[in-house]
């Protein structure tokens, strides 16, 4: 799976789960915050994912991420190992 | 499970996708079955085998016996749920009105001395009514459950107590966090909620860091929002301002506070929780909030016993200010080690120790051989990366116990003698 795709499977999670934003408006670079997300959607956001990935990251690894980007570079990370 | 399995903690299981509906995940049993998972959860439910006073015994899960031990985990912040005085006065209510209230407040749990009561806490919180919970989370989450509705916003600091959380999660109304005491951010999310009905709420010592809000910009921002105002003051009644009403006393803008909460727990030495405003709103959260209207009344017992903490915590200082020597003499020490406390302003002090969840409870575990019992709070209790202990002091702290803390702590954390 590529880095691509990953950041695909986040976009249309985090328009199933926040209002007024489509996948295609959301830009990778920024957070999850920047579209109004707050903490709970994030939880919600990022179980969702790796849920349609099977994958499991441990939170505590996901705390000092500071954008989608980032987020789907973990993802990738454990994907491919 | 992977090879990292002491990165997963209690955060990464809240998910369950076991087809068995009152099974728990199946990845969960296994993180929990590993030796070094139950090592750290040994320090968690550890039993007490006397009052929850600063020299207590537990019954210790490291080794399986009993042990004596200088107690800085517990709320008992004034030594009150042991205080002969409460003591005699919950026993006489228990004598005069039995264990129970047996039923709701709006038809029979009301009891005289529950009106006396929020009477008495009305008065001493400075507004025109109060309501009483038999329990401080459902106290939280039934008002804000009572006062929020959906389409309404409420904007919390990012510090605030999860039953504030589950309130505004059960009240349906939109929730936005603002970063911790960042007056920028607060201002970022009364802009997103410009125009509608807008509940800020903060608190009055935060728990895992011991900080106070900035409650006179909020305020000033509130104003500004046409915001209420909620402040949640479980570990600051009683202790902060001049006559103990809290944080809002102390920076002197009580009469600009829309809903004051308080926990009868920790300072008062009991359980259960209050909620003092308006009499409308109070009034209108009799109809509405559900932790208080389909639950019991508070035990009558236990209500004897916290009117008369009220009355003994309030009738000259001298609690308050035992505790806030001993909270002078434990800072001023701490900080000579060296040790981060964070920005501690209260009798709530953490020892930030940092990312490794195994030096953390690798301390636990020592300081607890030498007869120090000091909780370890891990992720997701705090962040991954300021792992801590949290002391809670005591007024009840002699300067004999005080001096064998530091020196635990000092052999343990500074110098790491394990």
């Amino acid at each position: 799976m590529t880095k691509d795709e990953i950041i695909e499977v986040i976009k249309v999670i985090i328009e199933d789960n926040l209002d007024d934003i489509s996948a295609g408006d959301i830009d990778p670079r920024k957070s999850m915050k920047d579209y109004g997300a707050n903490s709970l959607d994030i939880i919600e956001v990022v179980s969702c994912s790796m849920r349609e990935l099977s994958i499991k990251v441990p939170r505590a690894e996901l705390a000092e991420l500071q954008n989608i980007e980032a987020l789907a570079d973990k993802f990738l990370e454990y994907k491919n190992a | 499970m992977p090879d990292n399995i002491l990165n997963f903690s209690l955060a990464d299981f809240f998910f369950n996708d076991n087809p068995d509906v009152l099974g728990a995940p199946a990845d969960f049993e296994e993180w929990m079955a590993h030796p070094a998972v139950q090592k750290g959860f040994s320090f968690y439910e550890q039993v007490l085998l006397d009052a929850p006073r600063v020299s207590t015994k537990i019954l210790s899960n490291l080794d399986g016996r009993e042990h004596r031990i200088i107690n800085l985990t517990s709320y008992n912040y004034l030594g009150l749920s042991t205080h002969p005085e409460v003591i005699a006065a919950s026993k006489a209510a228990l004598d005069k009105y039995g264990l129970g209230s047996s039923g709701a407040p709006l038809l029979s749990g009301t009891l005289d001395i529950h009106v006396e009561f929020a009477r008495k806490l009305a008065e001493f919180k400075k507004k025109e009514d109060c309501l009483l919970y038999s329990s401080g989370l459902g106290a939280n989450v039934g008002a804000i459950q009572g006062i929020m509705r959906k389409g309404d916003y409420l904007i919390m600091d990012e510090k605030c107590h999860k039953s504030l959380v589950d309130g505004g999660t059960l009240s349906g109304a939109k929730m936005l966090f603002f970063d911790h005491n960042d007056m920028d951010s607060l201002q970022m999310m009364l802009e997103k909620a410009k125009g509608k009905r807008t509940l800020v709420v903060v608190e009055g010592v935060y728990s895992m860091d011991g900080d106070l809000p900035k409650l006179p910009e909020i305020l000033d921002l509130c104003d500004a929002y046409n915001a209420g105002s909620y402040i949640d003051e479980a570990h600051s009644t009683l202790i902060f301002g001049e006559n103990g009403r809290g944080v809002a006393e102390h920076f002197g803008v009580e009469d600009r506070i829309g809903v004051s909460f308080g926990t009868l727990s920790k300072s008062f030495g009991g359980v259960g929780g209050f909620v003092c405003a308006s009499k409308s709103l109070i009034r209108y959260l009799k109809g509405y909030s559900s932790a208080w209207n389909f639950s019991c009344a508070p035990s009558p017992a236990v209500t004897g016993g916290l009117m008369m903490a009220l009355e003994v915590a309030t009738r000259d200082s001298s609690l308050r200010d035992l505790l806030w020597a001993n909270v002078s003499y434990m800072k001023e020490r701490l900080d000579g080690m060296g040790l981060d406390l964070g920005g501690s302003e209260s009798q709530v002090i953490p020892i930030i120790i940092g990312p490794s969840g195994e030096k953390l409870m690798g301390y636990a575990g020592a300081m607890q051989k030498r007869g120090l019992f000091l909780q370890p709070v891990d992720f997701p209790a705090v962040p991954a990366h300021a792992r801590r202990f949290r002391i809670s002091v005591s007024s009840q702290l002699s300067r004999e116990e005080m001096d064998e803390t530091l020196n635990i702590i000092e052999d343990v954390i500074v110098k790491g003698v394990l």
